[in-house]
């Protein structure tokens, strides 16, 4: 689960670290495009733009849908999410490793209180 | 790749237990190994501290027949005030964090402040849900250039 999460996020960091696919995302998130279309606003080849998109697509962040000849993207906001999931469950898994270590030490002094004076001290 | 650290997880926690008590608990691999990088259904199979800085630590903690390895290296040790070092999971991913770790007395106890700073950008586009998308990926834009 831990590990999907962060797979994610590399992905996701990956795709978004370009600023022509944050472009495609930002049309996207806008709504439903064609290949075609996200193509014309940009000084590149198609082929070139179809690269970016199957990067996205990779990460999830875009999704293809076949309709007859046309190819139809979406913008998935899931990955977001789960990055900003991720970055909770770094938060949670620290709370609950200083609560053990809280739980240890108090265990360490309930041990020493109850056996008292054991050790290093002669009859 | 750029891994300068730009999302910060910060958690506090108060111990009834001295300041240096608390230091030392992160550094003594019998100790350590029962809390720290353990996992409840894991079992701790090894724990290797080099408690000097430039000097390196491992905990494998093996969870369903999998050894998982929290790895780094002490960048600071300031007993019992501040403990710095850097961690990555190689099985989770290629980042290294950096996590810091300060101590201040309180009472007859202290107060801990625990700093993870993680993977460059992540910060940018997460937990800004009520802008929606479209600002987001807008100010990541501004962010990234």
């Amino acid at each position: 689960m831990l590990t999907a999460m962060q797979s994610t996020l590399d992905h996701t960091l990956l795709a978004l670290a370009d600023p022509t696919r944050r472009a495609i995302l930002r049309r996207l998130s806008k709504g439903e495009a064609r290949v075609t279309d996200l193509a014309r606003p940009f000084a590149m080849s198609l082929n070139a733009v179809s690269k970016h998109i199957r990067t996205l697509e990779r990460a999830r962040l875009v999704r293809r849908q076949r309709l007859g000849r046309e190819h139809l993207l979406s913008f998935n906001p899931q990955p977001l999410d789960e990055a900003a999931a991720w970055i909770e469950a770094q938060r949670a898994a620290w709370t609950a490793r200083l609560s053990a270590l809280d739980a240890m030490l108090q265990a360490e002094d309930r041990a020493a209180a109850t056996t008292p004076h054991t050790r290093g001290r002669p009859r | 790749m750029t891994t300068e650290p730009r999302t910060t997880v910060r958690v506090t926690h108060r111990f009834s237990a001295s300041p240096e008590r608390v230091f030392d608990a992160w550094l003594d691999p019998a100790r350590a190994g029962t809390w720290l990088f353990a996992t409840p259904t894991g079992r701790m199979v090894r724990v290797e501290i080099d408690a000097r800085v430039g000097g390196s630590y491992c905990f494998a903690d093996r969870r369903d027949g999998e050894d998982v390895a929290h790895t780094g290296e002490y960048l600071e040790i300031d007993r019992p005030r501040r403990l710095v070092f850097t961690l990555s999971v190689e099985k989770y991913a290629q980042d290294v964090d950096r996590v810091m770790i300060d101590i201040v007395p309180l009472g007859s106890g202290c107060e801990l402040t625990l700093t993870h700073d993680m993977r460059a950008q992540a910060e940018d586009f997460v937990g800004r849900v009520e802008e929606g998308w479209t600002g987001i990926l807008e100010k990541l834009d501004e962010t990234l250039g």
